[in-house]
């Protein structure tokens, strides 16, 4: 049986080949596991809508912004799909800039709790742009560390690569969100790692980071970021203070059992001990509700789509298209065991959104976009290779 | 071929960099399901249980605070619905305290400084509510309850608070309700006391704070993360109200008695006065008056600290009980004590003639009877009606100082008479054994002198002194002055009825203090306190002039004035013969320096409201400024 080898792809290719080719090229395999994701998602938005009984479909309750979101989030991702990502490599540099800009503006204008500037108002909406911001780093720094193919073991390029991080690190610090910056140390990591670069250099680096450590405890953090930070290592944590979140939502999920409580009869998250339930510490209201066997499907289905995240990588016959399914990879990895983590007292509260799941709409959004780029990337190669 | 694969760039791609990215995105997986695992099978029970208990809360059901009555049923103190605004300071993010408490202080009119000091003066812990204002108008408690989100932590409650019918008049008595202090906290916790409650502070609100209370009861109630109340689930126990006070106070005779002291201080500017009025049969209460005073009810709604700094800054001690928180000497009226010493002792009868003097000598001292001529030959009416020093100097001298002390002490001075106040003040007696003790030296034959007229070391209170003459007037039972008549529980029941308490039955015959009564009647009949004899009533008591302080340009002494009297059970008919009294009065005029006993004319005016006596018998003249001594 005569195997076709893989040619590199062109841009003109495309125009060349059949829809049906390209059809058979998409990942119907990565786009379901999504969609179950958003689906489990919705489910949680829905039973968190449900109060003293009544299903509402009123504009502001959670749930049905939610399905709001992610309609939006189905038209970025065909969009996304359709879209020729080779473009993307000849924009870097406008994205970039696109990039510093929505953060600065969200420094500028945003609004947040407490003083900080997080969120952006879009008419009825808001939107945190430091989620797209992860979404425009990996397509810059794919762009860039491509660029550099052949010498990505150099030195240089891990330079050139952490002076590109740089600026949307200490943005996003600056608002402050700690968790964001933290998704873009993972994503910077990640995608150097499967870039190939140099084990001794990324050993370095890790070398320095650790060392930043104490410098970014003493000027960066504030209170309340050490407070929480701190409270996750304190064996017996205050349980009224910081540690009320972490220390409720334990109990949520641990009163969840083997099967849970059943949809809508939470009654921790319900019963809004648990704050912010909706959002990041929806995974409590999941573990509550559908228990052990619902965490353990949802784990299930985001190794599924982190594999088929590799693949697609895998299969790139471009550097662009391999880099950039190790950082939307390396970016869903790194928020699902932060934020899971989280929740199951393993890992401290930095407020980072549980992709797909959480009902935060710049998020999915965001998800949705790397996605249709990781569709795109698929098919448009010429041939599967695997 | 090889060739040609080192010009192709290096690939992107490493299976082993892929592989170890997937092992990675495993090991995570399963670490997640693990702490899963352990959570909610392993440890699932524990958590389960933890989360019905964190459901409920056990919260206390505030008991409506026992009201209080005077002797005819009327309501003293009532409680009122009022707006309270509480802060829970673990609520408020530190960066944005400064604002919130600026805002506060601009909505309930305080200043930012008496806020942050009523949040760190916080009793409890961080996540104990705090009361920040009480007695909130209903436009600012609204304005207050709905901009939530801009007040972060604050929340607005309704509470009831203490309503006292008469302020001033009864502050004295009454006392007020405020927010339990830090330390009270410490030591009532276990009793139930709440970090924002409200507790009893001086008074009967602190006297009977154990009975007006009530028992607080408690309900499990659903609280949201916040700490807020959802729902009450279940009453676990009533709360029980507490018992209502029906005093012996009757609220006419409190209004007479303070009416007729702040004549006299109008009159002629006297700072400080003090009346009472007793039943000596009961050693009820009927008024007690100690001016200046206060508003209770400024403080049952929260007293700022710059009016509290300034009741505080006042010389005359308006928060100060005169009656029974502070001692002064008692000046002639202490001759009671040495008259009937000497006759219980047989140092004398009634028959017998001292030689009264314009001074006695002792050493190179003279010891001048106040007229400086003395009065001839006396009895004791003659002694103690013309309150002849230079007799009753003698009448000390034939005691001595620890005989004095005896009868001092059977008459309840320099102790605590025990009444139902708190904060009262035991006086001194002097007696060798005290002034060992005190002053490390015995007593001077001329303190002895002292001692016998009141002035020198002894002091006392007003309430000692009255209950002094009450036991005179009773034929010599020294009871205990009560405030409260009974205490009635909520279900309208007399809980703890009235009883008269006796301190002691005196050490003394019946006739001698028929004497002392006759000898008191004297002194009205000598007309020594002027016209309070054409009184269509009869009364005896004793006139007091008590120096202190120290000697003006002219070598005078500034002095109080006092004057404590008594009425037989018929006022009219009666006799002094029987010790049937059911009235007597007290009257203490502060610094006084009149030309005669200003409080002979307080208890006078008191005594013709209290008989309805139309004619006014007053003399005013009798209190423009002037020498005591001079004048007479």
């Amino acid at each position: 049986m005569g195997v076709i080898r893989a040619q590199p792809a062109r841009v003109s290719d495309w125009a060349a080949k059949s829809v049906g080719a390209a059809w058979r090229a998409f990942d119907l395999q990565l786009t379901t596991y999504a969609g179950l994701l958003v689906a489990i998602g919705l489910v949680m938005a829905y039973t968190n809508s449900v109060e003293g009984g009544s299903v509402s479909l009123q504009a502001a309750t959670t749930f049905s912004r939610g399905l709001m979101w992610a309609g939006i989030a189905v038209v970025v991702f065909v969009v996304a799909t359709v879209f020729d990502y080779h473009w993307l490599k000849t924009l870097a540099w406008p994205i970039y800039a696109l990039q510093l800009g929505l953060l600065v503006l969200t420094l500028a204008i945003g609004d947040g709790v407490g003083g900080s500037a997080r969120w952006v108002s879009i008419g009825p909406l808001t939107f945190q742009f430091s989620e797209i911001a992860k979404i425009l780093m990996i397509i810059v720094l794919a762009s860039y560390l491509a660029s550099r193919e052949g010498r990505l073991d150099s030195l240089l390029s891990l330079i050139g690569a952490c002076l590109l991080v740089g600026p949307p690190l200490v943005l996003v610090m600056l608002q402050p969100d700690l968790g964001t910056s933290l998704v873009f140390g993972a994503i910077l990591a990640g995608m150097l790692w499967m870039s190939g670069a140099s084990l001794r250099w990324l050993a370095v680096l890790a070398a320095g980071v650790i060392a930043m450590v104490p410098i970014a405890w003493t000027y960066l953090l504030r209170d309340y970021q050490k407070a929480r930070l701190t409270d996750f290592l304190n064996a017996n944590p205050d349980i009224q203070g910081a540690g009320f979140q972490l220390h409720q939502a334990q109990i949520a999920v641990g009163s969840g059992g083997f099967i849970g409580k059943g949809l809508t009869n939470g009654t921790q998250t319900q019963g809004d001990f648990l704050p912010v339930q909706a959002t990041d510490f929806v995974f409590a209201t999941l573990a509550e509700e559908l228990g052990f066997i619902g965490g353990v499907v949802l784990f299930v289905l985001f190794v599924l789509l982190l594999w088929r995240v590799l693949v697609a990588g895998w299969r790139s016959r471009d550097a662009f298209g391999t880099l950039f399914a190790a950082g939307v990879a390396s970016m869903v990895m790194f928020q699902l065991v932060v934020n899971v983590g989280m929740v199951l007292g393993v890992m401290p509260i930095t407020g980072i959104p549980l992709p797909f799941v959480t009902h935060g709409g710049a998020s999915l959004v965001s998800m949705a976009a790397g996605l249709g780029i990781l569709q795109s990337i698929n098919v448009r190669q010429t041939k599967a290779a695997w | 071929m090889t060739a040609f694969l080192d010009h192709r760039p290096k690939p992107v791609r490493s299976l082993s960099r892929f592989l170890t990215f997937a092992l990675i995105v495993v090991i995570g997986a399963s670490g997640l399901t693990a702490r899963l695992f352990y959570l909610q099978i392993v440890d699932g029970g524990r958590l389960a249980t933890l989360a019905v208990h964190n459901r409920t809360v056990i919260e206390a059901i505030q008991s409506p605070r026992g009201l209080i009555y005077d002797r005819n049923g009327r309501p003293l103190v009532t409680n009122v619905a009022t707006f309270v605004v509480k802060l829970r300071p673990s609520d408020l993010p530190l960066d944005e305290r400064a604002m919130v408490v600026d805002r506060l202080a601009a909505l309930l009119h305080m200043t930012a400084p008496e806020i942050n000091a009523n949040i760190d003066g916080n009793p409890g812990s961080t996540f104990d509510l705090v009361r920040i204002a009480g007695d909130v108008d209903e436009n600012t408690a609204r304005l207050i309850a709905e901009s939530g989100a801009d007040l972060p932590g604050v929340q607005v409650d309704v509470e009831a608070r203490r309503q006292y019918t008469d302020g001033p008049l009864m502050s004295q008595i009454l006392g007020y309700t405020g927010p339990v202090s830090g330390e009270q906290l410490k030591a009532l916790k276990a009793d139930g006391y709440l970090p924002d409650d409200l507790i009893g502070k001086v008074g009967l609100e602190a006297q009977y704070e154990t009975e007006l209370r009530g028992v607080y009861g408690t309900e499990s109630v659903e609280r949201d993360a916040s700490g807020r109340k959802t729902q009450t689930l279940q009453t676990l126990t009533d709360a029980r109200p507490g018992d209502s006070l029906h005093l012996t106070i009757d609220t006419r005779e409190q209004q007479y008695a303070q009416k007729a002291m702040t004549w006299a201080m109008k009159e002629v500017g006297i700072k400080r006065g003090v009346v009472i009025v007793m039943n000596p049969q009961t050693g009820e209460v009927l008024a007690l008056v100690s001016l200046p005073t206060y508003d209770n009810n400024v403080f049952a709604r929260g007293i700022s600290n710059a009016a509290y700094a300034k009741l505080l800054k006042n010389p005359d001690k308006p928060l100060l009980d005169h009656a029974i928180q502070a001692h002064y000497p008692p000046g002639s009226t202490y001759k009671l004590v040495a008259g009937t010493g000497v006759l219980a002792d047989k140092k004398i009868t009634d028959k017998t003639k001292i030689q009264t003097r314009g001074y006695l000598t002792l050493g190179s001292t003279r010891f001048y009877d106040w007229n400086h001529l003395g009065f001839g030959l006396c009895t004791i009416y003659c002694g103690f009606g013309h309150s002849s020093d230079t007799f009753f100097f003698q009448m000390a001298g034939k005691l001595g100082i620890d005989r004095l002390g005896y009868w001092a002490k059977q008459y309840g001075f320099g102790q605590p008479t025990g009444i139902d106040l708190p904060g009262e003040v035991a006086g001194i007696v002097p007696t060798n054994q005290w002034k060992q003790d005190a002053l490390g030296s015995k007593i001077f034959p001329g303190e002895t002198y002292q001692a016998g007229i009141g002035q020198g070391y002894d002091v006392v209170t007003p309430i000692q002194l009255i209950n002094a003459y009450a036991a005179l007037a009773n034929g010599g039972t020294l009871r205990q002055p009560q405030i409260v008549h009974d205490i009635v529980g909520p279900d309208g029941k007399v809980v703890q009825p009235f009883k008269p308490k006796v301190i002691r039955e005196m050490k003394v015959s019946a006739s001698v203090l028929k004497i002392m009564r006759n000898a008191a009647r004297s002194t009205v009949l000598l007309r020594h306190t002027y016209n309070l004899v054409d009184l269509p009533i009869k009364v005896a008591g004793k006139s007091g002039t008590a120096e202190f302080g120290t000697r003006d340009s002219k070598g005078r002494l500034p002095f109080h004035s006092w004057f404590v009297g008594f009425v037989p059970k018929d006022p009219r008919h009666g006799s002094f013969n029987n010790a049937d009294s059911q009235l007597v009065v007290l009257a203490f005029a502060y610094d006084s320096r009149t030309k005669g006993n200003v409080a002979t004319e307080i208890v006078k005016y008191y005594l013709q409201m209290h008989f309805q006596i139309k004619k006014d018998y007053r003399l005013p003249y009798l209190l423009e400024r002037g020498n005591f001594y001079q004048s007479n």
